[in-house]
């Protein structure tokens, strides 16, 4: 097992830079996602770290040993592929002990590898199989087998759901949590899915556009976010996004007003920017209470609403046309088409997506 | 529904109807003809005339082994070329990708006439370039004509400087099926080159290896161009005649129209029961 650490990581493809500087310590065992939209770099710094895709600056060191000159079959790693990269023409025992077999390891422990993986993932029953005669979620777990025989310090999982239907899913993701359990060994996982991301992750990196925007535990990512891209990309649904104007500091903090004559005071420490700036108030759907028990409260007009059961989504617009996204207990929601909702607790942007604090 | 489909067919009634007549006619047509004495007019009803004539025909067993030679020679060293010419296409090193494609695909637009007149120009004994080679380092000129053994290789340079490129181009598009995760899988593996070439590209390769395989036996069983155009008609005395020669000389120099049927009918079935053979022998395993 071995941590892996990014110092000031770049790639580069001809004259375009797609990973602008990413520097990340890893801790041994530890179960790290890089999460973010598509075409952030996640896939390509993950393939960066397996040895795929060449390092155009900075240094990646596994183990404590720097492996930007290193065979990617050298590195101690494993990887899991978005497509399951199974070998079509090979069973599931052939596809599990072709690496090792190629290489001339000793056939008793090539046997005991494939035994040992079978076992875990649960697919002994398999082992005469084709990849094409299996479901999609057996396919899966027989490319986390391959991954498994090869005893890595590192497993690299690339978007290794995102081909699998929603209960499959949520099916697999346990499977992994319990593997990482099981195994202990460090796990590098990449997806676009936020809820992955949150339930599977001891710590995520949040990136985009080659830029690492945030590291951190999920609840820290979720509840302290460092900007409005972070706020917005973690949580589902989405935080809301309310535009308002700075009023005023006071000694209690920073004034705003809600397009609509909405006036809220957030407490500050740092510094406030200037009044009549723009700013952005971000509240999540669940930080929404009933009218006067709040900080601030805020007519909107309902265009929609989801129940879900337990809990229904209220699909609103406030008098500015700002549109946002209400939650609340299924039994208090009425079919009044106007309501009064209050701020409970809000976080406050620039007009740059940075977060004031 | 069944008037629908009537109406269908009444569409489809003009393409059938030719069809029909100089498609499907000639070819029950010729099977039937070739159970006729045909030598004499008017022709009448033999069914052992020339299916029984064949059978001891010296000049079709001839045929039939030139025809077997090529096939068994030529047809795999071709489709070893075309495989190292798709694997070497598809490689990124490559530079002016492109032009290497056309260039390689270029002999089969080439008219048949114009290559056939070139490669007697090149393998002529006085003033061939081959021959040029040859004693350029210090081998003595072959009479590529006038001797069996290399006017069969001609002909078989002939057909695979034709053709392997071709089929190149069809196993490249098999190659750029397989996908690149499953090279990079067999990477991380520590899986050499080398061997993922044998044990990755060429299984999954197989069906397209097959499907060529196939197309070459078919075109080779009814090799006519090149012994009629670069051999002179299966030259020297017969050595290069195969079987499409000998029907065309039975059927169009002989008018012998129901011997001519007999060997097309033998060509065909031939060509059907090869491939069948080479279907089984690479089926995929249940």
């Amino acid at each position: 097992m071995a941590g892996v650490s990014l110092n000031n990581v770049v790639k580069r493809f001809g004259d375009f830079e797609i990973i602008h500087g990413a520097s990340l310590d890893i801790t041994d065992g530890e179960f790290v996602v890089f999460v973010g939209p598509s075409g952030c770099g996640k896939s390509t710094l993950l393939r960066m770290i397996a040895g795929l895709e060449d390092i155009s600056g900075g240094e990646i060191a596994i183990g404590g040993k720097v492996m930007n000159d290193v065979e990617p079959a050298d590195r101690g790693i494993a990887m899991v592929f978005q497509s399951y990269a199974l070998y079509p023409h090979m069973s599931v025992e052939q596809n599990l002990s072709f690496g090792l077999r190629m290489n001339g390891n000793p056939k008793a422990d090539t046997d005991r590898r494939v035994k040992r993986a079978s076992e875990i993932l649960r697919i002994t029953e398999l082992m005469a199989r084709r990849p094409r005669q299996l479901s999609g979620g057996q396919r899966q777990r027989v490319a986390i087998g391959r991954a498994i025989v090869r005893e890595p310090q590192v497993f690299l999982f690339d978007e290794p759901l995102s081909n699998l239907d929603a209960e499959l899913r949520v099916q697999m993701r346990v499977e992994i949590s319990r593997l990482h359990k099981e195994l202990g060994t460090t796990m590098i996982y990449v997806t676009h899915d936020q809820i992955e991301a949150m339930t599977l992750a001891d710590r995520i990196v949040v990136l985009r556009g080659g830029h690492v925007e945030q590291i951190g535990r999920p609840l820290d990512l979720y509840s302290d976010p460092d900007n409005q891209f972070v706020a917005g990309f973690v949580g589902s649904p989405k935080m809301n996004f309310i535009t308002a104007r700075v009023l005023e500091r006071g000694a209690s903090g920073v004034t705003v007003e809600l397009a609509g004559g909405t006036r809220l005071t957030q407490p500050l420490k740092g510094p406030a920017p200037e009044p009549g700036s723009k700013v952005v108030v971000g509240v999540r759907p669940e930080h929404f209470g009933h009218a006067g028990k709040g900080d601030a409260d805020l007519s909107v007009t309902i265009d929609v609403v989801e129940h879900l059961g337990g809990t229904s989504f209220l699909y609103a617009s406030t008098a500015a046309g700002d549109d946002i996204v209400i939650q609340r207990d299924a039994a208090e929601v009425s079919d009044a088409p106007e309501i009064t909702v209050s701020v409970r607790k809000s976080y406050l942007f620039d007009d740059k997506g940075r977060r004031l604090r | 529904m069944r008037y629908q489909n009537a109406t269908a067919y009444r569409f489809l009634a003009p393409y059938l109807l030719i069809f029909s007549i100089f498609w499907l006619w000639p070819i029950i047509d010729s099977f039937l003809i070739s159970f006729q004495a045909t030598r004499t007019v008017p022709w009448r009803f033999a069914p052992g005339f020339n299916w029984g004539r064949l059978i001891g025909d010296p000049a079709f067993f001839n045929a039939l082994k030139n025809t077997l030679l090529i096939l068994v020679i030529q047809v795999p060293v071709m489709i070893t070329l075309a495989i190292v010419m798709a694997v070497l296409l598809n490689s990124p090193l490559l530079k002016a990708r492109g032009l290497f494609r056309f260039a390689f695909f270029a002999p089969v637009v080439v008219g048949e006439v114009a290559y056939s007149a070139v490669f007697r120009l090149m393998f002529n004994l006085d003033y061939g370039i081959i021959n040029k080679l040859l004693n350029s380092v210090g081998l003595p000129s072959i009479d590529w004509f006038s001797n069996v053994t290399p006017a069969m290789a001609v002909i078989m340079i002939a057909v695979t400087w034709r053709w392997a490129g071709y089929n190149a181009i069809i196993l490249l598009a098999g190659l750029q099926s397989i996908p690149q995760d499953v090279y990079e899988a067999a990477t991380l593996d520590r899986v050499s080159k080398v061997k993922q070439f044998f044990y990755i590209t060429l299984p999954l390769l197989k069906p397209i290896i097959v499907f060529c395989a196939v197309l070459s036996i078919i075109g080779t069983m009814q090799l006519f161009t090149e012994p009629f155009l670069i051999t002179e008609r299966g030259g020297p005395g017969g050595g290069t005649e195969t079987l499409g020669l000998l029907l065309y000389r039975q059927g169009f120099r002989s008018l012998n129209f129901g011997y001519a049927s007999a060997i097309a009918y033998t060509m065909a079935g031939l060509a059907i029961a090869i491939s069948l053979v080479q279907l089984w022998l690479t089926r995929e395993p249940k």
